[in-house]
């Protein structure tokens, strides 16, 4: 009995040391990871999380392309295409499929939340300065409201949420977050977005703004007035979106009047970089200039002017780090999988377009599409993401294990149009005809060399008062005005202007905004909300139905007719919201 | 101390219990449990009675190593039955032996399922059998998929032979018809190749590489490199043969559209045209060919079952020995297209003053190419085009010139032969034309090989005077 009370003892003392012990055993912190509790310690930690978000945010680029651009009327999925992608360019989702799911969205949105609550704690805590915490509070509510207009677009109501959860699944308590209408929605990011309050971009030299891995990182944030003006465009509130787009368009009217201070956002021509579609002999369709011009806007690197002037928010893919390119997958042929090629009815549109006269008549066709698309072994490959991989006259790759690529979200001509459409629904017809054919000195033109009363809509109150007044070298008085180089879309492209019937302005110039938009930025990821948006202004669901109709009649799609019956619903534009 | 030594025997009963337990578990996921997998195709045969026959064809030929090898085999066994007489030539000869047994034998795997469907496979002979339902050739399988460690083994009913090929029939064969197959082997001539070739040096005058004699050339028919290389086990073709008769009267028959300074010439290049169109891609049966068939130039070729002499079948398709194949020249000699903008040279280099446009032809409903040449400079200004084979014939002339890059009109001509030549004279250019405009018509009088025509701008250096614009041109022989 003595021994088995020693034994009882010791057991029963080793368990008190062993419970005791425990406490601090696991209460250890980890070395080589970083908890949760240390993560936020001062300004760099801000702009980690601020540069993880945006990695995580590139996760999506091919989900924004399948989703904006397979739902459109300008991508086509291929043989090699699985059922779910048919589904989404067919619109007959269902809802195990993994294209439809919006819980990649609501990930990288718990993850903003995270953020933004961490940074309110550290500027509370005076870990970082009200400047800091203004600016990176800003970026990441910014992105957060592009995200959730994303999700607005593509399933109509979804729930909002702006608190920090622990992970996504505490998000489908539906009584704690009820799903909001997309014009509820609208207001609500509306409210957020409009009152955050930082709207420029990185001042440069801030540690968000410098060269990293040889990639200057301005362009890698949402631009905050691009997603105002965007709001503002949905919600219907014309004057706001013109006020807030034409922000961004006068981004580079500050200091030196040089080459970028006229041509960045401005669309218009500068020295070596102005983007036109051109031929080294005007008439000579054989010399068709692809080294320089239009296609290069698909290629040129990060800093150069080219990309500066053009892009608005570009994020790189580079093999050096994560996440991998997955836009080589969904286009190319060669190393990729090829599941997406352009549709007939896109090159349908650029066939049916004529060029500017020279030597005679007009070549018939769009050049754009040529840079756009191209025949690869046969088959028809989208190329603009694929420019930075494969070379645009071989199509072998640069470097087969090297997939290099950019995710292109937004440029000066998006900007343009959408503010054109803008423009043209608050009344300015003339101003978004303009913009969109041969620039503002083309709308406006001069009867003499005296051009102070012309080339201008001076008149006009803000946000529409542009002058464009260039009086020539001999011209008196001498005027070179802010937007004298401006030239408009289908200028710089070498196509004929939209001719407008004086009966129906508004409609015939909005229709060309949205025919532009495919010649112009297909596969870009804009079509499908471009023509949502007209859809539901006008409440004309034959919008949709008759282009996504077409497509798929022209591809030899099952059931067209089907197709065009479902999408003349309303109700069913928005794929099933299915966690 | 008995609990602990009970412990003690517990634990040890344990530890010995999970070393058994993982010996048999170890031993038993790697055991060999079917049988017949333990011996290769080979031995299989070796173990079939029925198969003695070809046992002995497989030592004799070597082939009994090849099976006893680690790659995957299928071999489709005729049986000791079949093979009694079997002609002691193919024994002897062990060339013709490899191939017979060769002829049996895939490097691929193929089980009765997938012989179901038609198809072709590749023998390790080199040679291509056909398969479908169940047979290959005409031998059934009697007894299917009797697996073994490197592949599959068959049974079939008959011996499956190797053919001849197309081209082997026609040079061995001594049913094979004599003229056309005379004219077929004098297509025999020496090619300047030089993927094989040996350099020795090089030429210090040009520069240029000096080849080992012998080294630079192939020695290589016509009919291969510019019809059908009826050598080629992997594609099927349809050959018809004329007999003597036929052949000389379809000579004969086209030997006016070759007139030339000689007979034989003229012999020559009408045996071409007609042994030209005399093959066709696609292996075509009795029962499936067509009274009119396409050749590889367009040419409707008739065939009438009833001139059909002899069918043989070979390793890669039908050889038709015909009596009789008419074909008609206005489907031999067929219009020629010359796209204007594809010139083979211009008079003076002008590349800077040419366009090649792009249109929308109204007429047409159809984009085009064109090539305009304007503000040259160059008074009689050509752009020449060379054309093949152009046979003795008469033709008309068409073109499609577009006037829409100037308000005033111009002439051009066509210049057949020559740039200056007069057959035609200068035709005006009319205003935003998108028609097809009739030239006249021209005769050629002896068989060209290489005929020139040209587009010749007017003579004059004027830019408004003298361009040159050309959609097509087009020569339709008038039959």
């Amino acid at each position: 009995m003595k021994m088995l009370s020693v034994i009882k003892w010791t057991v029963f003392l080793q368990a008190i040391i062993f419970i005791a012990g425990c406490n601090k055993i696991f209460d250890i912190k980890p070395e080589t990871q970083l908890d949760v509790t240390n993560a936020y310690q001062n300004v760099y930690d801000a702009d980690a999380a601020v540069v993880g978000i945006y990695g995580k945010f590139m996760g999506l680029a091919d989900r924004y392309i399948i989703l904006n651009e397979l739902r459109g009327d300008l991508l086509q999925y291929t043989d090699n295409a699985d059922e779910n992608l048919k589904q989404i360019s067919t619109h007959s989702v269902s809802e195990t499929n993994p294209y439809a799911s919006p819980r990649p969205f609501y990930e990288l949105i718990i993850n903003c939340n995270d953020v933004l609550k961490h940074l309110k704690i550290m500027y509370a805590e005076k870990r970082i300065n009200e400047q800091e915490f203004n600016q990176r509070y800003s970026d990441i509510g910014a992105l957060r409201t592009f995200v959730y207009l994303q999700l607005g677009i593509h399933y109509g109501q979804v729930p909002y949420i702006t608190s920090a959860l622990e992970n996504v699944d505490q998000a489908k308590e539906a009584a704690l977050f009820p799903k909001l209408p997309f014009a509820i929605l609208l207001d609500s990011l509306i409210n957020f977005t409009a009152a955050l309050p930082y709207k420029d971009i990185y001042p440069v030299g801030s540690n968000l703004n410098i060269t990293v891995d040889g990639y200057p990182t301005e362009k890698f944030y949402v631009n905050k007035k691009v997603v105002l003006g965007d709001l503002y465009l949905w919600k219907g509130n014309y004057q706001k979106a013109a006020e807030w787009y034409r922000q961004v368009m006068e981004q580079a009217t500050i200091g030196v009047q040089g080459e970028t201070y006229y041509s960045q956002y401005k669309l218009g021509w500068a020295g070596g970089h102005n983007h036109y579609v051109t031929y080294s002999r005007a008439g000579d369709a054989s010399t068709l200039v692809y080294n320089d011009g239009w296609r290069i806007i698909f290629e040129q690197p990060y800093g150069s002017n080219s990309l500066n002037r053009e892009w608005v928010w570009v994020l790189p893919f580079d093999n050096k780090f994560k996440p991998e390119n997955s836009l080589i997958k969904l286009f190319s042929p060669v190393n990729g999988s090829y599941l997406l090629k352009p549709s007939n009815e896109a090159i349908d549109k650029w066939n049916n377009e004529t060029q500017r006269p020279a030597q005679g008549n007009s070549i018939p066709y769009d050049a754009r599409g040529l840079f756009s698309w191209k025949e690869i072994g046969g088959k028809p490959v989208v190329m603009k993401f694929l420019y930075n991989y494969l070379n645009y006259s071989t199509n072998l790759p640069l470097n087969p294990l090297v997939k290099n690529g950019k995710w292109y979200l937004f440029r000066q001509t998006h900007l343009h149009m959408r503010y054109s459409e803008a423009a043209n629904r608050a009344g300015k017809h003339r101003l978004a005809w303009g913009l969109l054919n041969s620039g503002l000195a083309g709308a406006y033109p001069s009867p003499g060399s005296d051009v102070t009363n012309y080339h201008n809509t001076l008149s006009e109150s803000f946000p529409y008062n542009f002058d464009a007044r260039n009086s020539g070298n001999t011209g008196v008085p001498f005027y070179r005005s802010d937007w004298y180089r401006n030239i408009g879309i289908r200028l710089r492209a070498n196509v004929t202007d939209i001719v407008v019937p004086a009966a129906d302005s508004l409609n015939t110039i909005e229709n060309a905004l949205i025919q532009e938009g495919a010649l112009e930025n297909a596969f870009e990821g804009t079509r499908w909300p471009d023509l949502l948006r007209v859809a539901l202004r006008r409440n004309e669901p034959s919008f949709i139905a008759d282009k996504i109709y077409s497509k798929a009649l022209k591809d030899g799609v099952p059931n067209a007719a089907g197709i065009r019956a479902r999408l003349m619903d309303p109700n069913n534009w928005y794929l099933p919201f299915k966690w | 101390m008995r609990n602990r030594s009970l412990l003690f025997v517990f634990t040890v009963s344990c530890l010995l219990f999970g070393f058994f337990a993982c010996k048999k578990a170890t031993t038993d996921h790697n055991a060999v449990k079917e049988s017949v997998l333990a011996n290769n195709v080979f031995d299989l045969i070796t173990a079939t009675p029925e198969l003695s026959s070809f046992r002995g064809l497989l030592m004799l030929s070597g082939y009994d190593r090849v099976l006893s090898s680690s790659k995957n085999f299928t071999v489709f066994a005729p049986t000791n039955k079949e093979l009694e007489n079997l002609d002691t030539a193919i024994i002897k000869n062990p060339l013709k032996l490899t191939l017979f047994v060769g002829n049996h034998i895939s490097q691929q795997l193929y089980y009765s399922n997938s012989l179901s469907t038609p198809g072709r496979i590749q023998m390790m002979n080199g040679k291509y059998n056909n398969v479908a339902s169940g047979k290959i050739e005409d031998a059934a399988i009697t007894k299917a998929d009797l697996y073994a460690s490197n592949g599959v083994l068959h049974i079939v009913d008959r011996k499956v032979t190797a053919l001849d090929n197309c081209w082997e029939y026609i040079s061995n064969s001594i049913n094979a018809p004599v003229k056309q197959r005379a004219y077929m082997l004098s297509l025999f001539q020496k090619v300047f190749d030089t993927s094989h070739a040996v350099i020795v040096g090089i030429d210090p005058n040009t520069g240029d590489p000096i080849y080992q004699a012998g080294t630079d050339s192939v020695f290589t028919n016509l009919f291969w490199n510019k019809v059908h290389d009826l050598r080629d086990e992997k594609k099927q073709y349809t050959i018809f043969l004329l007999q003597d008769a036929a052949w000389d009267a379809e000579v004969n028959k086209y030997k006016p559209f070759f007139a030339t300074s000689n007979t034989d010439s003229t012999t020559k290049a009408a045996s071409w045209a007609v042994v030209k169109d005399l093959s066709i891609e696609g292996s075509f049966p009795l029962t499936s060919i067509q009274d009119t068939v396409l050749s590889k130039f367009g040419t409707k070729v008739p065939v009438e079952k009833l001139s059909i002499v002899n069918t043989i079948k070979t390793s890669n398709g039908i050889v038709y020995i015909m009596g009789k194949v008419d074909v008609q020249p206005k489907h031999k000699f067929l219009e020629t297209l010359v796209q204007a903008e594809n010139y083979t040279a211009s008079s003076v280099d002008r590349r800077g003053n040419t366009y090649f446009r792009d249109r929308f032809n109204t007429a047409t409903s159809k984009d085009f190419r064109d090539v305009l040449v304007l503000g040259h400079g160059v008074a009689l200004f050509n752009l020449r085009y060379q054309l093949p084979e152009m046979p003795t014939l008469k033709y008309k002339a068409y073109w499609v010139a577009l006037n829409d890059f100037q308000t005033a009109t111009f002439t051009q001509k066509l210049g057949i032969g020559a740039a200056a030549s007069t057959t035609f004279g200068y035709t005006t250019v009319a205003l935003n034309n998108y028609n097809e405009v009739y030239i006249g018509e021209f005769t050629l009088t002896q068989y060209q090989p290489q005929f020139n025509i040209y587009l010749t701008a007017a003579n004059s250096t004027t830019a408004a005077v003298n361009p040159l614009v050309c959609d097509y041109i087009r020569l339709v022989p008038v039959l």
